[in-house]
């Protein structure tokens, strides 16, 4: 059958997790599956979300949460947005300037020390400084809606810092967080790759603690399209699903990342240098000068352990964050919501024409693996990778509002 | 009523305020960045704010919202809802608006469609000033190009415009181009081009 559409226009942002889309051009994916392919590089995740949502773009890469926010009505004009496909898991980490890290290892030198790191030594500076009436810290995300303020947050809010009482979180381009660090206009960020890893080279930044190191596998972000552009072009979705699954197994193999490194460095794409962008990809990032990394590929995940897959269950865990932090209220419709714009069912299709192996399942428990284990209701057995908490927590997808309910710091609205 | 534009593009940003002169009462700032104009906010108290969409800024000004609840600045809307179209218009235009709210609709959709138009007028302006350079730069290779051949074939310059016309035509392209070429082929000939 032939697809409704062959040419398209996709959207991204510079950062290591848009590889599946670039991959899927650069290598072919996206040719050999009959299309033509545009990419746009977008100046920031509103535009992204205005321009899939008025046609302007045909689909993009996408923070995982910002389906959801559009749909619920809390991020732009409310919209019909669905997430068919996950792009990737982990890739973030939460950076501190220099000058603050010296600050938190002159008052917990033993808590400097552990791995992974809490934000305890940051909670001992914090109530020094209010102590001398100093004014409080400044932290960037790259957007309310995004895995990285959720990172941050239950980061600090595990040691006792209020995010919003104890600090200020601002909203900052992901390219332009380094020089905002080395500034001084801001104290520490958590951003996406390769971005954490460009703040230490240049010597203003150290890495407290890496996504992957927070939750074994978290998810990060997706493949967004409208519900209307998937009903008026299911063959071309399909398509495109298959293009991006082949090219995010091909940007996992750990021979393809030196490679994939140069691919996305180009000044189309990331336009950074090539080894700051091969630092997170080829494994963990240092966390400061003259303190490597683990030699860890799962620094940032874009195919094994079923990581193109969209989980309901990912779905659910970021609305109770919005839920956590008074972005919605108990009015939100939690499941139907999760269900509407996930789409495990799409993933599915595609992956059954490429015979590619599945999740049978929509939901997942979190927190429950300390070890590697199997996903064998799948279409075959998968191998996935250990889920745990920093913190020990664990989320069920069956009980959002109680997960969200218990957590000591929060902001639920009544 | 108080407009703040924010445009990395300072020519447009300037166009567009020039634009809004028709609007009365009315207070007009702008700026490259957000940053430029942070500190501004809270005393200016900006009705609308304008800001080109391929600023990076967006989102830090999206995420005024989020702190809203807590920081009692007025705090903004994307567009007007009640247009329909008009949000696409502006998408597709490359200018969003952010709408204090209380705002009037009307008086929002005056100030979006002067940006808009004027955004569609500095991008004609840019495309015609292109043409210009392009057109310049092509009568002065068909002149050098007539030279060549000139002196090459000892050929007068109506007979030297005449052959390179011919080529044009015969190889379906521009005449601009075929002089490009044809200066190109001389020079690597000549050993200056390798």
């Amino acid at each position: 059958m032939s697809l409704e559409r062959t040419q398209l226009r996709l959207g991204f942002i510079a950062l290591n997790d848009c590889a599946p889309l670039v991959v899927a051009r650069e290598k072919g994916f996206f040719e050999s599956e009959g299309l033509s392919v545009d990419l746009s590089r977008e100046a920031s995740w509103a535009n992204i979300r205005d321009k899939v949502a008025m046609g302007a773009l045909d689909g993009a890469h996408m923070l995982a949460p910002m389906p959801l926010a559009v749909r619920l009505g809390i991020c732009g004009e409310p919209a019909r947005m669905i997430a068919p496909m996950s792009l990737n898991l982990n890739g973030s980490a939460i950076t501190v300037s220099t000058a603050l890290a010296d600050a938190m290892r002159a008052a917990e030198p033993q808590g400097m020390q552990l791995r992974p790191r809490t934000a305890r030594p940051l909670a001992t500076v914090i109530a020094a400084r209010k102590a001398q009436g100093l004014p409080p810290l400044t932290f960037a995300v790259v957007f309310p809606f995004s895995v990285h303020n959720y990172e941050l947050r239950y980061w600090l809010a595990e040691a006792g810092v209020d995010p919003d009482r104890d600090l200020r979180i601002v909203v900052t381009p992901p390219a332009r967080m380094t020089a905002r660090l080395a500034a001084g206009d801001i104290d520490g960020f958590c951003v996406g790759a390769p971005w954490n890893a460009q703040a230490v080279a240049d010597g203003h930044g150290e890495i407290m603690v890496y996504a992957a190191e927070l939750w074994g596998v978290g998810p990060d972000k997706v493949f967004g399209v409208t519900e209307s552009f998937a009903e008026r072009h299911p063959l071309t979705l399909g398509a495109t699903l298959r293009a991006l699954i082949g090219a995010a197994a091909w940007a996992d193999e750990p021979g393809n990342r030196g490679e994939l490194a140069a691919i996305l460095a180009h000044h189309r794409y990331v336009d950074a240098p090539e080894e700051v962008v091969a630092r997170s990809l080829t494994g963990a990032p240092p966390y400061a000068l003259g303190e490597p990394g683990p030699d860890d590929q799962d620094y940032i995940i874009y195919h094994r352990y079923a990581a193109s897959f969209p989980w309901r269950s990912h779905a659910v865990w970021f609305l109770t964050q919005m839920l956590r932090w008074g972005q919605i209220g108990p009015e939100a419709d939690i499941a139907g919501t999760a269900e509407a714009v996930y789409r495990p069912d799409l993933f599915r299709a595609a992956a059954a024409e490429l015979g590619a192996p599945a999740p049978l399942v929509d939901e997942k428990v979190e927190g429950l693996h300390a070890s590697a284990w199997t996903l064998d209701e799948a279409t075959a057995p998968i191998p996935m990778a250990p889920d745990l908490f920093f913190d020990g927590g664990r989320f069920d997808a069956a009980q959002p509002e109680r997960y969200a309910a218990g957590f000591a710091i929060g902001r639920l609205r009544s | 009523m108080k407009v703040i534009i924010i445009d990395p593009d300072e020519a447009r940003a300037a166009l567009v305020a020039e634009g809004l002169a028709d609007v009365r009462p009315l207070e007009v700032r702008r700026a490259s960045s957000f940053e430029a104009i942070e500190g501004e906010l809270p005393s200016f108290a900006p009705d609308v704010i304008v800001i080109a969409c391929d600023s990076p800024d967006r989102d830090t000004l999206e995420s005024l919202r989020e702190a809203s609840s807590e920081n009692p600045r007025p705090v903004v809307m994307f567009v007007d809802r009640s247009t329909p179209g008009l949000a696409e218009a502006a998408v597709e235009a490359g200018v969003a608006a952010y709408v204090v709210d209380g705002l009037s609709a009307g008086r929002v959709r005056s100030v979006l469609e002067v940006a808009m138009s004027r955004f569609e007028l500095m991008q004609k302006l840019r495309t015609d000033l292109d043409k210009a350079k392009a057109d310049l730069a092509s009568r002065k290779s068909v002149e050098r190009a007539k030279g060549l051949l000139m002196k090459e074939r000892g050929i007068d310059e109506d007979q030297a415009y005449s052959l390179l016309r011919k080529l044009a035509m015969d190889t379906g392209r521009p005449i601009g181009a075929v002089a490009n070429d044809l200066l190109t082929f001389a020079g690597v000939l000549k050993g200056d081009g390798s």
